[in-house]
């Protein structure tokens, strides 16, 4: 495992990299703020130039016309774009790549361009991995579906699911406003109005969700690191009583286990990655998956919750950066999952499977 | 290289596939490890754990981790975790140790070929039990205001002061020290490394009754205390920064997993026992510790790895230290808090070892005050890693 990593420092660290170009470290958030509330919320043009720069598809297959890489990658991107606070649907378009693929598809190449935006209407309910059973329940939770071109809806067939599109036009679809300044959709499907593009895509849709849960737990680790930049930045300057907050012990205490936290995150999240890459199934991969999920909500929204504080009031407002990443947090935390089902569901697992 | 000790393990085990060299490792202990010691619930003394510490030195497997030419095994870094992790796993009783993890590296790096000649086979073999004098009355956490001193007086040091926490010096017949040497330099700068032997006259030992009702610690008096000068260890005034040096082993050591994935085991039998297994506020926090634990592991694993790849360990390392040891608290407060009134037994319940939340969560409590208490872990992990000013 540990092996394997080592082997692919050098393409995580060029995925780091290339990730500077959406989202730039230390970049400001001009970009980021400008796009809350609008429709569709985030920018076409970014997500085209993810798609171009072979994000969408980065765990694609070569021979599909992805990257080819693994989760590894895929988890420090999606830290790196959440660190940036990009908006674009990354994650979600990357959960539809992979069910294009695996259904060949003709939707896959624009997908994989970021060119069309196809969501993957998996969801009946809230807080659930369960795969869809009825044909025309509601689908709710859809990120940024104000942008989407058409919605990928799995149905239950007998033993199988099958792959239907939906296409966006003269949809019913209802938006809701998110915390974060994006927002959320719910479609009713029309049978009448989705075309059926793949047979049986069960096994692939239970797996790519439990990538999308990984590639979120990798998403709250970027808000979390990043958020705690920012608040070391304020404890090394902010003076009160006469000296920079940061010699206050009690405030070095609380850093310090923040650090901790994030250390246990970073652990959790890069070997359930280093886990799937070698080939982890089943439970082993729900085990890893749920473990690094857990962990990336617990400490995640500690650290969030935390960074807040430790700035005081300047920390409550809206036009202080600290808070986009609190507002961002409470938006993913239980997408794909939350804390406590993700804990559900390692502790249904037979030890001698997970370890 | 002057000194040359013949390694008593004529296989370099470096060459073995890491596979095949854990299962080589893993006979042998089950072989050799006297079974009524595993996991023991105390720390042993000498007179109990010597058979496992001969045992290991008759192999030549006492010192992994020394280099070939000075006895020891000479093991890479990678075949030197799974060394550990097999020991861990057996649940070996740890020995008395000091010589072979603090004075073995101290004088492999720093010391003379007269002081690597006379004391690393004295090692080696048994003859020579170590303990460590480094904490006293008044320099707790605070270990560099130490104020046992040393004065030259001709060949030798006139040693005074008081020693304290000094682990199992009942069973040392040397002692390596930390004292001052000259008192008007900044605290650091002052300090310089003795070893002395436990026999010269002066020296008081007196067991202190912890807890446990155990006598593990001691204080040591030193009253006019004779050294030869020649056990002065490095340079003179130089023993904090060696002192430092040795201390990084300690921190990745309180760091394994080891003390509360054992707890964690026999917080299953407990819950068992007493019939909350099934329990489902019980299974809440059980869940929650099971995934603390599961995380433990997997930042271990990459603090491991790096020692692994041969980098050495910053001081970010600490927060494996803190986090392992309150988890370990954390799970031997639920012991006690599922136990009903056996939560006040001294003894194991029913004369079952594996059912003894008490000696448990005793054992707990000083994890995170030696090795540094968490408190000052913290205070390292806030300036040396995050930067934080004063």
């Amino acid at each position: 495992m540990s092996q394997a990593l080592d082997d692919r420092s050098e393409s995580i660290r060029m995925i780091r990299d290339s990730a500077g170009a959406v989202a730039p470290r230390g970049g400001d958030t001009k970009r980021v703020r400008a796009l809350r509330f609008q429709n569709p919320g985030y920018d076409k043009a970014v997500l085209a130039q993810m798609g171009e720069l072979g994000w969408i598809g980065l765990a694609v297959p070569e021979a599909a016309g992805g990257a080819g890489l693994g989760m590894s990658e895929a988890v420090a991107l999606a830290e790196e774009v959440a660190g940036g606070l990009a908006p674009e649907p990354l994650i979600p378009a990357m959960l539809s790549a992979r069910l294009l693929a695996a259904a060949e598809a003709p939707q896959l190449g624009a997908v994989l361009a970021g060119t069309s935006l196809l969501l993957t209407a998996w969801q009946e309910k809230a807080d659930s991995l369960a795969v869809p059973a009825t044909p025309d329940g509601p689908r709710s939770f859809l990120p940024m579906a104000g942008g989407a071109e058409g919605f990928l809806v799995p149905v239950r067939e007998g033993n199988r699911i099958a792959l239907h599109l939906h296409p966006a036009e003269g949809a019913d679809l209802v938006l809701e406003k998110t915390m974060d300044g994006g927002h959320v959709g719910t479609l009713r499907p029309n049978a009448a109005r989705m075309t059926r593009i793949g047979d049986d895509i069960g096994a692939v849709l239970e797996q790519a969700l439990d990538e999308a849960a990984l590639l979120t737990a990798g998403a709250m680790l970027g808000l979390m690191e990043r958020a705690f930049d920012l608040t070391l930045g304020y404890l090394r300057t902010r003076q009160q009583f006469g000296r920079v907050i940061g010699t206050f012990q009690a405030l070095q205490h609380r850093a310090a286990d923040l650090k901790i936290h994030i250390a246990l995150t970073r652990a959790a999240v890069e070997s359930a990655a280093a886990a799937l890459d070698s080939g982890a199934a089943g439970a082993a991969r729900q085990a890893a998956v749920s473990k690094a999920k857990h962990r990336a909500v617990e400490s995640g929204m500690f650290v969030l919750r935390q960074s807040i504080q430790l700035h005081g009031g300047i920390g409550y407002t809206d036009e202080y950066d600290v808070g986009l990443y609190l507002r961002r947090g409470m938006v993913l935390m239980n997408q794909f999952g939350s804390a406590t089902l993700h804990r559900r569901r390692f502790m249904a697992l037979e030890p001698e499977d997970v370890e | 290289m002057a000194v040359s000790i013949p390694p008593r393990e004529t296989t370099d085990l470096n060459q073995m596939e890491d596979e095949a060299f854990r299962l080589h490792v893993r006979a042998w202990i089950e072989a050799n490890y006297p079974p009524e010691l595993r996991n023991p619930p105390k720390r042993l003394h000498w007179e109990e754990n010597k058979v496992w510490y001969f045992k290991l030195a008759e192999k030549g497997w006492l010192c992994p981790g020394w280099p070939r030419q000075f006895g020891g095994l000479g093991l890479s870094p990678a075949k030197q975790i799974i060394f550990t992790e097999e020991i861990e796993r057996h649940g070996c009783a740890r020995t008395n140790d000091h010589g072979i993890v603090m004075v073995g590296p101290l004088l492999i790096n720093h010391g003379t070929p007269e002081q690597q000649e006379y004391f690393l086979p004295k090692i080696l073999s048994g003859e020579h039990i170590w303990c460590q004098g480094y904490s006293e009355p008044n320099a707790g956490s605070d270990l560099a205001a130490l104020r046992t001193e040393a004065v030259l007086d001709g060949d030798h040091y006139i040693v005074n002061g008081q020693k304290i926490w000094t682990t199992l010096a009942m069973d040392a017949n040397w002692c390596f020290l930390l004292v001052r040497t000259d008192k008007n330099a900044k605290k650091q700068e002052g300090i310089s490394f003795l070893l002395v032997d436990m026999a010269t006259p002066g020296i008081t030992v007196k067991p202190i009754i912890n807890l446990e009702y155990h006598d593990e610690f001691c204080e040591v008096f030193f009253d006019n205390v004779r050294v030869p000068a020649k056990n002065l260890v490095g340079t003179p005034n130089r023993g904090w920064d060696m002192a430092k040096a040795l201390l990084s082993f300690e921190r990745i050591y309180l760091g394994s997993p080891r003390l509360s994935a054992y707890a964690f085991t026999r917080l299953r039998q407990l819950a068992e026992r007493m019939g909350v297994w099934e329990d489902a506020a019980f299974q809440e926090t059980y869940g929650r510790l099971r995934l603390d634990l599961e995380d433990l592991k997997s930042l271990y694993g990459a603090f491991v790895d790096k020692l692994r790849r041969g980098e050495t360990l910053g001081p970010d390392v600490s927060m494996l230290k803190v986090f392992q040891t309150e988890l370990f608290q954390r799970i031997t407060d639920t012991m006690l808090e599922i136990a009903g009134e056996n939560a006040g037994l001294l003894e194991p319940m029913e004369g079952n070892r594996n059912l003894n939340p008490t000696g448990l969560y005793i054992q707990a409590r000083p994890a995170t005050i030696y090795g540094g208490s968490n408190e000052i872990q913290r205070n390292i992990l806030a300036k040396n890693v995050l930067g934080l000013p004063g």
